[in-house]
């Protein structure tokens, strides 16, 4: 759950070690891939060695923060390992989420600040708004539907640039080329780039490879989605 | 005002909206969301002040990034996925994903290259790609820092 709201592997560790030393284990191993989390356990004589699937990678910190609070109570041995799934098997329906309206705006004013920060013109905040929060809820509802994450940045990358290159063309803008970047930036995985950085640092280095692959194959089918739009913009 | 000042203003102003917009679709509480602008405008104008005493982009973010990160870290006496969090959104704004996009663009640009034409393309595609991935290496490596330097257990 963790790695899969935006983790490293070291919160992951401590959270396993955690966990594992409130419910009375001696010593605990952690092995920490991009699709897998594998843990030993040792109580006296007795181990156990258990292997977890990981999902789709993501970023959601108010979940990561839920499973951490359980974490802390099973750490110091205010919740039982029976209350503890409970909690954990209801963190989705407890945490609040943003209505997707407000993600879709905010994630528009997000791009149309980095446009700024390129030097874009002030003319591109409506393009670079609308192309975006377009984006972010083709994003939403494809993602909502387990469809490919390539597929989606692909046609959210096309589509968010499309959108952004004829809007600037539309307001005689300055530079259409920054303003139809600056569209698709909520799909950089600036998570999944630090994270990876860390997991390197931290040792573990088949999880930061693993991530940097995810990381090479998202820039380049958002670039090819760009390209494609751009060539359709420009006739 | 002077116009560097301006300027600074500029970039801190959008690097904190980016940051908060990024908090938001990182389904950060609102009770942070301020957190979260503010870290963004912080990196960002560590980050201007360096690019414009001279700095490099890479050595600029490095610095910008490891400021905010010995923030969080004096600020948060524990490691926690909140704090670390509002230090990677605060980067976020300093991830170079334009020129990343660019970088690539140049490569697929080389498909429609003559023969012969081919290395303009190449050499700015592998320019872009070398600043992204020293930038991206600089922001890593300055968030790990403090947390290497001074490992914080929970349960202190």
């Amino acid at each position: 759950m963790l790695l899969e709201w935006g983790a490293n592997a070291r919160t992951v560790r401590h959270a396993v070690d955690s966990t594992a030393r409130g419910l009375g284990c001696d010593t605990v191993e952690t092995y920490c891939q991009h699709a897998a989390v594998m843990v030993m356990l040792r109580r006296g004589e007795q181990s156990c060695m258990q292997m977890g699937k990981v999902g789709e990678h993501g970023v959601n910190l108010r979940r990561a923060e839920a499973v951490l609070r359980v974490v802390d109570d099973v750490s110091t041995q205010a919740l039982d390992c029976e209350g503890a799934l409970e909690q954990l098997k209801s963190v989705i329906a407890r945490t609040g989420a943003y209505p997707v309206w407000v993600v879709c705006l905010s994630t528009g004013l997000a791009c149309a600040a980095f446009g700024k920060l390129l030097g874009a013109d002030a003319l591109a905040i409506v393009p670079v708004v609308i192309g975006a929060a377009t984006g972010q809820f083709i994003r939403h509802e494809m993602l909502g539907r387990k469809m490919n994450l390539f597929l989606t940045i692909t046609v959210v990358s096309f589509v968010s640039s499309l959108i952004a290159a004829l809007g600037g063309r539309l307001l005689h803008e300055s530079n259409i080329e920054i303003t139809a970047v600056a569209s698709i930036l909520l799909l950089v995985p600036g998570v999944a780039i630090l994270n990876a950085q860390v997991d390197a640092l931290d040792g573990r280095p088949n999880l930061a490879a693993a991530r940097v692959l995810r990381i090479i194959y998202i820039l380049m089918f958002m670039t090819l989605g760009f390209i494609v739009s751009q060539q359709i913009a420009r006739f | 005002m002077s116009p560097e000042f301006i300027h600074l203003i500029h970039q801190t102003f959008f690097g904190g909206l980016a940051a908060a917009g990024f908090g938001i679709l990182f389904n950060c509480p609102p009770r942070i969301i301020g957190l979260c602008f503010g870290s963004g405008a912080l990196a960002l104008a560590v980050r201007t002040v360096g690019i414009d005493h001279g700095l490099s982009l890479p050595v600029a973010s490095f610095f910008a990034a490891l400021f905010l990160a010995m923030a969080d870290r004096a600020w948060l006496r524990v490691q926690s996925v909140r704090g670390s969090v509002i230090a990677v959104v605060g980067c976020i704004p300093m991830v170079p994903g334009s020129l990343a996009a660019k970088g690539l663009r140049n490569l697929f640009l080389l498909f429609h290259a003559s023969p012969g034409e081919g290395v303009l393309p190449l050499t700015t595609a592998l320019e872009n790609l070398v600043i992204v991935g020293s930038t991206f290496a600089a922001i890593g490596t300055a968030l790990a820092i403090p947390t290497l330097l001074f490992p914080v257990n929970q349960h202190d």
